[in-house]
């Protein structure tokens, strides 16, 4: 792991293209700014991890097929 | 590489066919139109593959299937989320309303994910990270709307006010 000190209005070049900038610290908070190529998808870890698992849960759960909703059947 | 691109029994396919077949561990034949392919281009989170293509559950179900076209065992359910959350309101950030490429309500298709179960009150919905589809393509966004849960129970009753 890289480990490195930025101030506030610093950058790190990440390759050719992805930029990532502190804006601000507020007490223990970090304002990040990223630019990064629309290839690149850029996500908080924590949403990412949960959208990850509910995707995969969403294709491992399922069952044969789905119960038809009662409501749904006139 | 190419030469085994080549050999991909999938890539022998008529490019022209209107239909396609493709294998499936849930159905038994899996025939696509080619309307029903969706590409994306990131894939979707943390599942492999690229092409996907949308199946109906079946009868008057508000769900439909988002089939990998690419592993025969992955597949999602997924509903438009208006059928439960009569409320539900997507917010996109800047870029990725841009990777869209449409900002026209009325010209994307919005679908969420659904956590099945055998029972339908078990289901749920995430509301986080809807995929919005324009044009063949589509992308799992995330949602800045603040309440958006990532599992969020189906809204049941609204089905049953829309028959009664």
């Amino acid at each position: 792991m890289l480990i490195i000190t930025r101030r506030p209005d610093q950058k790190v070049m990440i390759g050719d293209d992805v930029v990532v900038e502190v804006l601000e610290i507020v007490g223990n908070q970090v304002r990040l700014g990223v630019q990064a190529p629309q290839s690149i998808r850029v996500f908080r870890e924590e949403i990412w991890l949960a959208v990850k698992e509910e995707n995969r849960a969403a294709a491992q759960d399922a069952p044969q097929t789905l119960p038809a909703p009662a409501g749904a059947a006139g | 590489m190419l030469v085994s691109k080549a050999q991909d029994p999938k890539e022998l396919l008529p490019p022209m066919a209107t239909q396609s077949q493709f294998p499936s561990t849930r159905f038994e034949t899996l025939e696509v139109t080619e309307s029903a392919i969706i590409d994306f281009p990131a894939g979707l989170i943390g599942l492999p593959g690229r092409r996907w293509a949308l199946v109906p559950a079946g009868g008057e179900s508000p769900f439909r299937w988002l089939h990998s076209l690419e592993d025969a065992d992955l597949a999602l359910p997924v509903a438009a989320p208006w059928t439960f959350f009569p409320d539900f309101a997507v917010e996109l950030s800047d870029a990725d309303s841009e990777l869209v490429g449409s900002d026209d309500p009325d010209a994307v298709e919005v679908l969420v994910t659904v956590r099945a179960t055998t029972e339908l009150s078990g289901f749920s919905a995430n509301l986080r990270a809807p995929i919005v589809i324009f044009e063949g393509r589509g992308h799992q966004l995330i949602n800045e709307a603040p309440d958006a849960p990532v599992r969020a129970s189906l809204q049941l009753e609204r089905l049953a006010d829309r028959a009664a």
